[in-house]
């Protein structure tokens, strides 16, 4: 079947991404070396960067493509605005009504400026 | 008027077999003028216009084609206009293989309107149409559900 109703947009989900967090390592007989005396406990420390996992709310594109039936792609609109797709996502509507959790993740469509189809 | 719309995602219909062009930055005038040479040059037997906002137009044309012929039109349309928008929105199709139209509302744009009609309505327009009639539904029942 080639005719398909597509719902496409910007939305907002939880999502674990790396994030940089600042840590503090002791370099105290490094600091002693290099200077030729005893540095003091705070001046010693080297910060650093390290990317940690974090659960944040991100924004993401995606597209639902649905194939079927009147009354399976009603209700596949209607969860389209719970799950949001991963990506690009082409799919039966009564397949994705069975089990939406597998095309899509939790979340809500923002109102962002999109580009044509 | 259906404009019951509150979410903020876009309804569109796509189709791989159905000639369906985005003009954009054209006047109306210039649309017609394409729409009318590229049914004649490659027999699409009819279209219509839609108007999706200020100097922005659809056009969807009759005749069945098989998505390999869809591209050589709407590249020939593209190649000949000059045209930068449509070039970009060509190679989205090409992406994903099958054309796309907006149905619904789009932040601050409201729906396509029809505009102009010519030709041979019966075939892959009906389509087009009953599918846009059936995505309008949807969005009404679900605007007076919100």
């Amino acid at each position: 079947m080639s005719k398909k109703i597509a719902i496409y947009g910007v939305y907002e989900t939880k999502a674990r991404v790396p994030v940089p967090q600042r840590y503090l390592k002791k370099r105290r007989a490094y600091s002693y070396m290099r200077k030729g005396k005893q540095i003091k406990v705070a001046a010693g420390k080297q910060r650093y960067w390290r990317k940690v996992m974090r659960t944040k709310k991100v924004e993401a594109k995606g597209r639902y493509e649905f194939t079927g039936r009147g009354k399976d792609l009603y209700k596949a609109i209607a969860k389209a605005h719970t799950y949001m797709p991963r990506d690009y996502v082409e799919v039966p509507a009564k397949e994705f009504l069975e089990k939406p959790e597998e095309y899509g993740v939790r979340g809500e469509w923002v109102d962002r400026e999109v580009e044509s189809p | 008027m259906i404009e019951k719309w509150s979410h903020h995602s876009i309804l569109g219909f796509t189709d791989s077999e159905t000639v369906m062009l985005d003009l954009d930055d054209m006047s109306f005038r210039s649309v017609k003028y394409w729409a009318l040479r590229t049914m004649n040059w490659f027999q699409l037997g009819g279209f219509i216009i839609l108007r999706s906002s200020d100097r922005c137009y659809h056009v969807v044309f009759d005749r069945k084609v098989s998505w390999t012929q869809n591209m050589t039109v709407v590249a020939w349309v593209s190649l000949l206009s000059h045209n930068k928008d449509l070039h970009r929105w060509l190679e989205m199709q090409c992406i994903k293989q099958a054309s796309t139209l907006r149905i619904g509302p789009k932040r601050d744009k409201g729906s396509p309107r029809i505009v102009s009609r010519y030709g041979e309505q019966d075939g892959q327009i009906a389509g087009f149409l009953k599918y846009r009639r059936m995505i309008k539904r949807i969005m009404k029942n679900m605007g007076e559900m919100d």
